[in-house]
């Protein structure tokens, strides 16, 4: 039973890694384009991506299971691709990206917007062009905000269930989540290996929060 | 030769500027309100002028398309388009009110920030006129105002402008120390070439400096 | 000669017989069970077999778009329906797997003997929890039979309707409800509740758990012949001893 639960806690936080970096290069973008844009569309996209925030996480999974499954949407796109992402290790990672890249998006805009607008203008003069200034000044100092939504999206990811269940199934050995197996087993009875479970996503959502908190304040204190 | 001609309107504001400005340090001089750091912005395209003309020398940096036939060299080309360089295209040095040297730098990386390849301007030669070279690995929060300044100073130089915008460096530090950086701004002017605006609201300092004197209230240019 | 064709035999083969697992989508109620068997189907040299447990109407929705299931275990007849009219399964295999009855239980130590429906009416009885009936088959199927009773409007204010049977079956274990309606698999794989009373002899009370193979399956023949052990001897006790009813296939 100790190895079990070793390897669906390692099983998890390695898909949760996985979703976290996926969704980095889009939430950036995403955050900067929201914070900075005035382009038509922008409420559109902003309601979108907050979508997976509001919506009934199971309802979600429904969506991305009609979206990716072989008879769906882009069904015939994958198989073409020879890309099999149902009840795979890839459909909870997805599951996880989508869960957590709005709150990414939200945080990290928020620090964008908390950029003085000087330091960018000053960038511009000084011959530095859109891209050189988000890499170089923008994003340097949103830096805070910026990992502290990469750790937000990370401990949703852990605690992803309903939209994980939908399209990854709980496969064990596979697919079965820290989440998923905590509801498995409390479903079937086991509930001493169910809180052994609990126990352990609380730690790491504990780590997380932590490590959150400790990036925001030293930045505080450099700044 | 730096061509000024050009409207900004912004709400019930607006202002007008009709110039041309030769080499060395113009003064922009007038009280808070009037409009002198917004002529900058404009210059810098930080800010998009309603109308009008911004060139220097040959090189336009912006210029709305009804400019067309109104007798101007240009004129005569009916199809002229307009222009507006964004401001990293511009070569325009800027150093804002607040300085705004990255704190997230030390001063070397701020410094060293818009060098571009092949310049003709060293960093030793911009260090050593402004004399910030014993500040070179310094974080840029243990810099004291004056120090700032020419950090700054210095920053926008290695980016090789074709003219540099200073706006009241350090506006709310005193006279004394304010002062200080005039020699500096002397040293652009007499080594560099560079033809410098610079905005001021006090008087001694632009008469200390200035070979010319912009003066502005309410948007409008008083006398020169 | 005998060598060589043996040989060629022996490469060829092979590659035909290595053997896919065969991915059964199951009702969550039947893990413990049918991980069991999948171990010992494995170990008398079967194919191996992966498991994917979830509730009932997501296994069904994720057979209809398309996910690589090789079998489909329903806990109630609703689910296998949706799966058949979204044309997922093969209809030629569906068949009845397991049944299962209702149970009452009670939490342990405490409290008046129920031997049977009328025994809820007492007043000591405060609390019933059950599956929410518009929600979980469980549910749906308690309230039949105690509309059968003529029990279900006289037990209204009692009823506590849960989002599943076995939170209903927790709240049993932990005394927060005086009694409860699960199934007989539910009160036999509990050791914190006292199984008051089996609910049999109702013909209409029908808790079945259908089985068939998926309509995109590509290890059908893998598939049927694990899906005919579920139904044979070897499996049969597993089942029983988890005290779900056994249909013994009419062959």
């Amino acid at each position: 039973m100790m190895a079990d639960i070793w390897w669906i806690t390692l099983l998890t936080v390695a898909m949760a890694v996985a979703a976290t970096l996926l969704i980095l290069p889009p939430g950036l973008l995403l955050a900067w384009a929201l914070s900075r844009g005035h382009f038509r569309g922008r409420v559109l996209l902003e309601t979108f991506v907050s979508l997976p925030l509001v919506m009934p996480p199971v309802a979600t999974g429904l969506l991305l299971l009609v979206l990716l499954a072989p008879r769906g949407a882009l069904g015939p796109v994958l198989a073409g691709l020879g890309l099999e992402i149902v009840f795979t290790w890839k459909a909870a990672v997805i599951a996880m990206a989508v869960m957590g890249l709005p709150l990414l998006v939200r945080t990290a805009r928020a620090g964008f917007e908390q950029v003085d607008r000087r330091y960018e203008s000053v960038a511009a003069t000084l011959g530095a062009g859109p891209v050189r200034v988000f890499l170089n000044v923008t994003l340097p100092l949103a830096l805070p905000a910026v990992a502290a939504g990469a750790v937000l999206a990370f401990a949703r990811a852990i605690g992803e269930f309903g939209a994980t269940m939908m399209i990854a199934g709980s496969i064990p050995g596979s697919t079965r989540t820290l989440a998923v197996a905590i509801y498995s087993f409390a479903e079937t009875g086991r509930d001493r290996e169910a809180l052994q479970l609990v126990g352990v996503s609380a730690a790491l959502a504990f780590a997380a929060l932590w490590l959150s908190n400790w990036i925001t304040t030293r930045a505080a204190g450099r700044a | 030769m730096i061509r000024l001609d050009f409207s900004l309107r912004q709400g019930t504001f607006l202002l007008d500027v009709k110039e041309e400005l030769v080499s060395g340090i113009t003064a922009l001089f007038g009280p808070s309100g009037a409009g002198k750091t917004t002529i900058l912005d404009a210059i810098a395209g930080l800010r998009r002028p309603s109308r009008g003309t911004i060139a220097i020398g040959d090189h336009v940096l912006f210029r709305s398309s009804d400019r067309i036939g109104e007798g101007s060299p240009e004129g005569r080309d009916h199809k002229a388009r307009s222009i507006d360089l964004r401001p990293h295209q511009r070569h325009v040095g800027y150093v804002p009110q607040d300085v705004a040297l990255f704190p997230h730098m030390n001063v070397r990386r701020n410094v060293l920030f818009g060098r571009r390849e092949g310049q003709r301007l060293s960093l030793e030669t911009v260090v050593t006129m402004l004399e910030v070279g014993d500040l070179l690995e310094r974080r840029v929060s243990d810099l004291s105002g004056g120090e700032r300044q020419r950090v700054a100073l210095a920053r926008a130089l290695m980016s090789a402008p074709e003219l540099l915008l200073l706006d009241e460096p350090l506006a709310a530090v005193d006279v004394e120390r304010r002062r200080r950086i005039l020699p500096y701004v002397l040293r652009v002017r007499d080594d560099l070439g560079i033809p410098v605006i610079y905005v001021s609201h006090d008087r001694g300092e632009v008469d200390q400096l200035a070979d010319r004197v912009i003066v502005i209230e309410a948007g409008r240019v008083l006398q020169t | 000669m005998r060598a060589a064709f043996g040989l060629i035999l022996a490469l060829w083969i092979p590659t035909q017989d290595v053997q896919q697992p065969i991915v059964v989508s199951a009702a969550i109620s039947l893990t413990d069970a049918l991980q069991e068997i999948g171990k010992k189907y494995e170990s008398s040299g079967g194919a191996p077999v992966r498991f994917n447990f979830a509730a009932s109407n997501v296994l069904a929705r994720q057979v209809a778009n398309g996910a690589p299931a090789d079998i489909f275990i329903s806990a109630d007849e609703v689910q296998m329906k949706y799966a058949e009219s979204a044309g997922a399964i093969d209809v030629s295999t569906r068949r009845t797997l397991l049944t299962n009855r209702l149970a009452v239980v009670t939490p342990l130590g405490k409290g008046k003997a129920i031997a049977g429906g009328q025994d809820l009416l007492d007043p000591a009885v405060k609390r019933i929890a059950i599956g929410d009936p518009a929600a979980v088959p469980a549910g749906a199927y308690a309230k039949q039979y105690l509309q059968r009773q003529g029990l279900w409007d006289r037990l209204q204010p009692k009823f506590v309707a849960l989002a599943s049977v076995r939170a209903a079956l927790a709240a049993a274990e932990s005394g927060a409800a005086d009694a409860a309606v699960v199934y007989e698999s539910d009160a036999a794989a509990s050791s914190k509740v006292r199984l008051a009373y089996v609910v049999s002899g109702d013909p209409q009370l029908n808790i079945v758990y259908p089985a068939a193979i998926t309509s995109r399956s590509k290890n059908r023949d893998a598939a049927l012949k694990f899906l005919s052990y579920l139904q044979g001897r070897e499996a049969r006790p597993t089942f029983e001893r988890f005290r779900f009813g056994v249909v013994v296939p009419d062959q």
